[in-house]
């Protein structure tokens, strides 16, 4: 049996629980909003250049640039976007998860990672795996310039060095407040395979080009990388604060039961005590009486 | 029938809709779209761009980024875009006497070129402002 002063340290420390969990939940709420309204705010410009580009690689048979190449893979180059904290529920196992399922589907392909967020670095650090760079300190309310490090070190590792074959990205989307799912795109080679679903126009022909393709791409390279990474990384964002919150609210409704419980139980010991304790004098009153 | 228009840029989306006519200045001079046009990739010079629904014209500036015209649509990837009524004629005439002021100094080959673009931008979003305030129906232009 607890003892009464037992239980009423316990109810305190539950409630001193329930208030952070409050709190953390309050500010994910207010963090989500903006983080989903700023994912909605790029999300047409990144989905708009992807398919640019992917259109560019269908209609141009005779392209040479490095992007367009499709070579045999021997290394994979992964770009895992991932929270920096965690209390956010399971997004970021999730996503390694799918990460793992990935990697089982390619045997004998070396794998090196990019990682932006903590969690995913000290995944990659504990399976491992080769870390060829890590991306610190992205903020939510950050610009495009924060992630300029990763897009440069993939066109190093990709058309440079060549070291890559393949480039991915994998990142969790913002479905909505309930819902974020792990997802994986193919960032290089632009492979014209990704639009076969929905190419209605697929062979409308060459585009004309003013001034020059190359000059053209020269501007497209650099703005598909930049927006659809950093548009990844806000959608991760958009996520962490989400599940966060929910967790949160979890958390705090679970406290409440516990209180109740544990308030249920004081409340009967206390009565227990009280009503063990008038008998006694009760009892003893009566021995006296009668002596 | 017009065609479907989306304009852009990576923070923002602004417009999709049916449009009947744009016109923008590509980076080899100045270009108009109708239904039907052939795919057409181009860079966007610094300049103003129009769109004309039915009677009525938009007018934005937009400078930096690419266009994309296909049969039966446009993509506007933008790096900046102001609808006319939100450009400040107050701070790009300020921006624009600011550049002025420090070109009459000595400096170097690389800000002047700075410089010079600024006193382009700010040129031309006053002409857009200047231009929205003096025509008092919307739907005049065209061949000019």
């Amino acid at each position: 049996m607890p003892s009464l002063r037992s239980i009423r340290s316990r109810i305190r420390s539950v409630k001193n629980t329930r208030q952070i969990t409050k709190a953390m939940e309050m500010v994910a709420s207010a963090k989500m909003r903006k983080a989903q309204q700023r994912v909605l705010d790029t999300r047409p410009y990144a989905e708009k250049i992807y398919e640019l580009m992917h259109r560019i690689s269908a209609r141009e048979k005779s392209w040479s640039s490095p992007f367009f190449e499709i070579r045999p893979v021997q290394t994979i180059g992964i770009l895992l976007v991932s929270t920096d904290r965690g209390l956010c529920g399971a997004i970021n196992s999730n996503l390694f998860r799918t990460l793992l399922r990935f990697m089982k589907e390619r045997p004998g392909v070396r794998f090196e990672f990019v990682t932006i967020g903590r969690k995913g670095r000290d995944f990659v650090r504990r399976g491992g795996y080769n870390l060829t760079g890590v991306i610190q300190g992205v903020k939510d309310r950050g610009t495009i310039e924060e992630i300029l490090p990763a897009t440069q070190l993939v066109i190093e590792e990709f058309s440079e060095k060549k070291s890559w074959q393949e480039a991915w990205i994998f990142y969790t989307q913002f479905e909505s407040i309930m819902s974020q799912k792990p997802r994986y795109e193919k960032l290089l080679p632009i492979a014209p395979e990704v639009l076969a679903g929905s190419g209605q126009n697929a062979n409308a022909g060459e585009y004309l080009y003013e001034p020059d393709r190359r000059d053209i791409l020269d501007v497209l390279i650099p703005r598909y990388f930049e927006t659809v990474i950093f548009q990844r990384v806000l959608e991760n964002f958009a996520s962490e604060y989400s599940a966060r919150m929910v967790a949160m609210k979890n958390a705090t409704s679970n406290a409440k039961e516990v209180i109740y419980g544990l308030t249920l139980t004081y409340n009967k010991l206390r009565q227990a005590n009280i009503t063990k304790e008038i008998s006694e004098i009760s009892s003893g009153a009566e021995a006296i009486s009668q002596g | 029938m017009g065609f479907m228009l989306s304009l852009m840029t990576q923070e923002r989306h602004l417009l999709t809709e049916e449009v009947d006519y744009i016109q923008a200045k590509g980076i080899e001079g100045e270009f108009g779209v109708l239904k039907g046009h052939a795919p057409f990739l181009t860079l966007l010079d610094v300049g103003e761009f129009l769109v004309r629904k039915g009677e009525s014209v938009y007018s934005y500036f937009v400078a930096g980024g690419v266009v994309e015209v296909l049969q039966d649509r446009v993509t506007v990837l933008a790096d900046t875009i102001e609808r006319a009524e939100e450009i400040d004629g107050k701070r790009a005439e300020e921006a624009r006497q600011n550049a002025i002021e420090a070109l009459k100094q000595p400096v170097s080959s690389q800000s002047r070129l700075q410089y010079e673009q600024v006193l382009k931008r700010e040129g031309i979003r006053l002409g857009i402002v200047a231009k929205r305030r003096s025509t008092r129906h919307p739907g005049r232009f065209g061949e000019e």
